[in-house]
């Protein structure tokens, strides 16, 4: 038999770039397949080449024994390729049938009226038959993001998609809904459909997929059967050198008390209360880890600390000064570097090449600032000293912020916030989108800035970049701690259990009630209704996330 | 698609305006002098139609082949309009290329370059707001104001000082700052309403106008008006103290020194915006607010200093106009102000494209009172020409920033964003692919719900 696709030699050149070399894929029917590598490694780009966004340079694609050429994703789709990116593409406010019938209506007087009834109907089916848990009529905005994800995966059947590709899938899942995700891929390939993922994360690859085939500057490395292989087979294969797996932690030694929050309360943007009454302490040498659900009031708790949003009531004190009134500038000037969680809107103007990136923050300040204009020679051997410490690619300061990669981009951010010399660092999801060579180094860097006594408040929905990392770990749930435990003895499951509200005392936990607690954490109504999500068992799998550093 | 602003417009708008939004400063220069040819071209034809509706005794051209008359001559109109602006340099109806007689200190060059020098500042003016992101409609007003406070102050303080080159240098330096002074604190009240109040400064600034010119005209008309005047006009202040027109002809109201100061002002604002921590402060709020907060920019702060600096621009215009042009405060002040906007978006807001902007609008403006003397042409058709010539120039440079504000574009702020995933995980392969496969993810999903 045929495999369901096949990639025969594709190579894929951009001006100046090769992003694929002389690339073979072999997928077999029915099986989930993940394509793992680092950051530009190649792996969006094969998948374009096969969903026809792009032409190869050389090379065919081979489906279902068959060579075709895509002039489209048109053409891909009526092969039976489907692809789900990263970024859904979902109209909010229409329900969920709307959405996945959207451009291909079943049609009636003619082919005037879209026939209502029989497009609900057709969903509401196809919904059935692979035990997706979705209500048709629910309105997009109102459903949590793996819902989203799951109106996706039945557009792309509806059209008639045998083979999905899927971009990135678990990026904005909780661990709970990362293991639904693993739920569906069976339901899926046991039904003769074929998955395609990319990831670069080493455990999602390994739990989720039965081969995996690893990607490393545009060239195929191999591909392997996922029960054959180790984490750290893995990792020196995307890598191409042997990884420490465990960042080498020393033994606190907590020092002078850097930060205290005090019964702080923080309304965000919409004037809706997002904290609700945190309390902390952290001292020199320490990293405090925050995790937590996206949207439980991180954002707004990092921004009140750093001088970038005012508290609604509690206090703020850094290095025994209350900052209540404190401008933005003033933390900075203080010692206070914030590495923002996002790069595109605050951390980074995209606009400016690096070198007038490297100076945000510190514009008015020596030595980039002399005798009222800025010290262009300065400021360049700054972002130079950034670009060389932090391995930021390509290493060219005077590209604008905007030709570089998401990982890249991170790296020059953090890099320029933890070379301010600060006393304190906040920290939301410094290591988001970077790869996992890089995110070994800045895990490195963040343990000698602790080493060094600066204190460090580490805000991640990485389960396992917080524990990791941090010297006592809280768990945040709807703006309010929903525990602090020592990151050292605590068990994934429990931290799951608390970031869905839960405490840990209570042993009789539902999985529903897990469930609509995520969906309320994610702003949503839990309008898919999960009443037997069996979340309370067997998870050892789940948010086994990118590096288990 | 849901998102961001950029994905509400239609896509066809979209692909309209994209490609105006990444242009590198070479090719706009080079869309720019196309768009004049291309302007020249329609104008050509507009002129040949409205000469062949018109009547006349003779046909001012004849086209060639056809035998078809024509009552205006186009090639004639755009001759005597740039050929004229600068005063005759090249030869009409002789033989030779040059005009042996020419020297660049005439008449119509001096008109020009007269209208060049103000269009400076007020150019300067509507670019430094927008830089910092801040649309100024009000730079008419604040220049009224500014030309105001020129007036009188000088008036005041001439008669103080005896009459001499040195009291007109500091009577016309003193003259100028008051300008500046006026200009400023008009500009700064939109500017505290904008960062205090929340109110949208492109609504202030357009009522400021209103009541800059009423409020000047019913001071003059009540109190400073000179005895004896049929205008609503001050006093003249003295001839020592203003901007004396040397090398060129007294009636074009022009002074070298003047455009001098007005260049002096380019490079000063040029090397402030781009060389200076406030100018550092002033673009990051313009280009991406959000990340100026971060970097510890005081945007309320710095929406009041950069209308205020805007102000005081339109304000010097205003010092300008009444120490070199008019030598007095008068009721029917021109719309250097509303031209400045134009001048701005034809430089992109930068300072240093102010000046060939305001040049090129001195050339028309001076060209065009060419045509009125030499030509039959009517002067509604040479306004006709102008506005084509400036609205070909001016559209791709007016798509780029509506683009921009719209946040299309590669990856600029407010970009491309999809439903509600939230997070931003972005781990985008190969650079400028990221950009490119949104693009055309983008564009599938438009295409899917159009089918």
């Amino acid at each position: 038999m045929n495999p369901a696709v096949h990639l025969d030699g594709i190579t894929k050149r951009f001006p100046g770039v090769v992003a694929n070399d002389d690339v073979d894929l072999e997928i077999e029917r029915g099986s989930v397949h993940a394509l793992l590598g680092e950051n530009g490694a190649g792996k969006t780009t094969l998948m374009n080449v096969l969903y026809g966004l792009y032409r190869p340079t050389e090379g065919t694609v081979v489906v279902d024994g068959e060579p075709r050429s895509f002039a489209s994703p048109r053409d891909a789709i009526d092969a039976g390729i489907g692809m789900i990116h990263q970024h859904f593409m979902l109209v909010d406010p229409m329900t969920v049938w709307e959405n996945v019938v959207l451009g291909n209506e079943p049609r009636t007087w003619g082919g005037l009226r879209v026939d209502e009834a029989a497009a609900r109907e057709a969903v509401v089916e196809l919904s059935e038959r692979y035990g997706f848990d979705v209500d048709p009529d629910a309105r997009i905005a109102d459903v949590s993001v793996g819902v989203q994800q799951r109106v996706e995966i039945l557009k792309a059947l509806y059209r008639g998609a045998d083979v999905l590709i899927m971009d990135e899938p678990t990026a904005v899942l909780t661990p709970q809904e990362v293991e639904e995700l693993y739920d569906v891929f069976e339901e899926l390939t046991d039904q003769g459909k074929t998955i395609i993922f990319i990831s670069h994360k080493l455990g999602e690859a390994l739990s989720a997929a039965d081969e995996i085939t690893v990607l490393r500057d545009g060239v195929k490395v191999g591909t392997v059967a996922s029960a054959d292989v180790t984490r750290e087979e893995l990792a020196e294969m995307m890598v191409g050198r042997e990884v420490l797996m465990e960042p080498a932690t020393t033994p606190r030694e907590p020092g002078e008390r850097v930060l205290e929050v005090t019964d702080l309360h923080v309304d965000d943007d919409r004037g809706v209360e997002a904290v609700s009454g945190i309390t902390f302490e952290l001292r020199g040498g320490e990293v405090f880890g925050i995790a937590g659900v996206d949207g439980n009031g991180q954002s707004q708790l990092a921004e009140a600390i750093t001088g970038m949003r005012e508290p609604a009531s509690g206090s703020v004190d850094y290095l025994g000064e209350p900052m209540a009134g404190v401008s933005r500038r003033g933390h900075i000037d203080r010692g206070m570097a914030f590495v923002p969680e996002d790069r595109h809107e605050r951390g980074l103007v995209m606009s400016y090449d690096l070198v007038q990136n490297g100076i945000l923050g510190s514009q008015h300040d020596p030595p980039f600032a002399s005798g009222g204009r800025i010290d262009w020679e300065a400021s360049t051997e700054h972002a130079e000293s950034v670009i060389e410490a932090y391995d930021v690619r390509p290493p060219n300061p005077d590209a604008d912020a905007e030709d570089f990669s998401g990982g890249n981009q991170q790296k020059f951010i953090v890099g320029r916030e933890f070379e301010r010399d600060p006393d304190l660092v906040v920290a939301t999801h410094p290591t988001r989108g970077v790869d996992i060579g890089s995110t070994e180094f800045l895990h490195d860097r963040l343990l000698e800035l602790r080493a060094e006594g600066k204190a460090v408040l580490l805000i991640s929905s990485k389960l396992d970049e917080v524990q990791g990392l941090s010297d006592r770990l809280a768990v945040i749930h709807e703006g309010e701690f929903s525990g602090v435990v020592d990151p050292a003895t605590v068990t994934e499951e429990e931290i799951g259990l608390l970031m869905a509200g839960e405490s840990l005392a209570d042993e009789t936990v539902s999985g529903a009630a897990i469930h609509d607690a995520l969906d309320d954490g994610l702003g949503g109504s839990g309008a898919d209704g999960a009443d037997d999500v069996e979340a309370g068992s067997d998870r050892e799998t789940a948010a086994d996330g990118e590096v288990d550093a | 698609m849901s998102g961001g602003d950029g994905g509400r417009l239609p896509s066809p708008v979209r692909r309209v305006i994209e490609p105006f939004v990444d242009r590198t400063v070479a090719e706009r220069v080079l869309i720019s002098i196309a768009a004049i040819l291309l302007s020249i071209g329609v104008g050509f034809a507009i002129v040949l139609v409205s000469g062949r509706i018109a009547q006349c005794s003779t046909a001012a051209w004849t086209m060639p082949v056809t035998g078809l008359g024509f009552c205006y001559d186009p090639i004639e109109v755009y001759v005597v309009l740039f050929n004229g602006a600068l005063g005759y340099p090249f030869a009409v109806g002789e033989p030779g290329i040059f005009n042996a007689a020419w020297t660049p200190f005439n008449l119509s060059f001096g008109l020009t370059l007269s209208e060049t020098t103000l269009l400076i500042f007020t150019g300067l003016s509507v670019a430094v707001a927008f830089r910092a992101g801040l649309f100024n409609i009000g730079t008419q007003g604040q220049l009224v104001v500014g030309a105001l406070a020129t007036a009188l102050t000088v008036l005041a303080i001439a008669p103080l000082l005896p009459a001499g080159p040195i009291a007109g240098v500091v009577v016309v330096a003193v003259g100028t700052l008051a300008g500046a002074v006026g200009g400023g604190l008009w500009g700064a009240i939109p500017g505290a309403l904008k960062a205090y109040a929340d109110a949208n400064e492109v609504i202030t600034t357009i009522m400021l106008n209103f009541v800059a010119a009423n409020v000047a005209y019913v001071l003059v008309l009540e109190v400073f008006r000179a005895e004896g005047s049929s205008v609503v006009a001050t006093r003249y202040v003295p001839e020592h103290a203003q901007f004396r027109p040397w090398l060129f002809p007294n009636s074009s109201d022009f002074a070298l020194l003047a455009l001098l100061v007005a260049v002096g002002f380019i490079g000063g604002l040029y090397y402030v915006v781009e060389h200076t921590p406030f100018g550092y402060d002033l673009r990051t709020s313009g280009v991406q607010a959000a990340a100026a907060e971060y970097g510890g920019v005081n945007a309320k702060l710095t929406t009041v200093r950069a209308m205020t600096l805007s102000g005081a621009l339109g304000g010097v215009g205003g010092a300008v106009w009444v120490l070199m042009s008019e030598g007095r405060w008068i009721e029917s002040v021109p719309d250097l102000g509303f031209d400045g906007i134009t001048v701005s978006i034809l430089a992109g807001n930068n300072p240093l494209g102010v000046l060939p902007a305001a040049f090129l609008f001195g050339l028309l403006k001076g060209g065009a009172l060419e045509i009125g003397f030499r030509t039959d042409v009517p002067t509604e058709l040479v306004g006709v020409l102008r506005g084509l010539i400036i609205l070909f120039v001016a559209m791709p440079e007016f798509f780029r920033m509506a683009g921009r504000y719209a946040g299309l574009g590669s990856d600029g702020p407010g970009g491309p964003k999809t439903s509600g995933t939230g997070s931003e995980d972005g781990e985008s392969e190969a650079s400028g692919d990221a950009a490119g496969s949104g693009s055309d993810a983008a564009a599938v999903g438009g295409g899917e719900a159009d089918a």
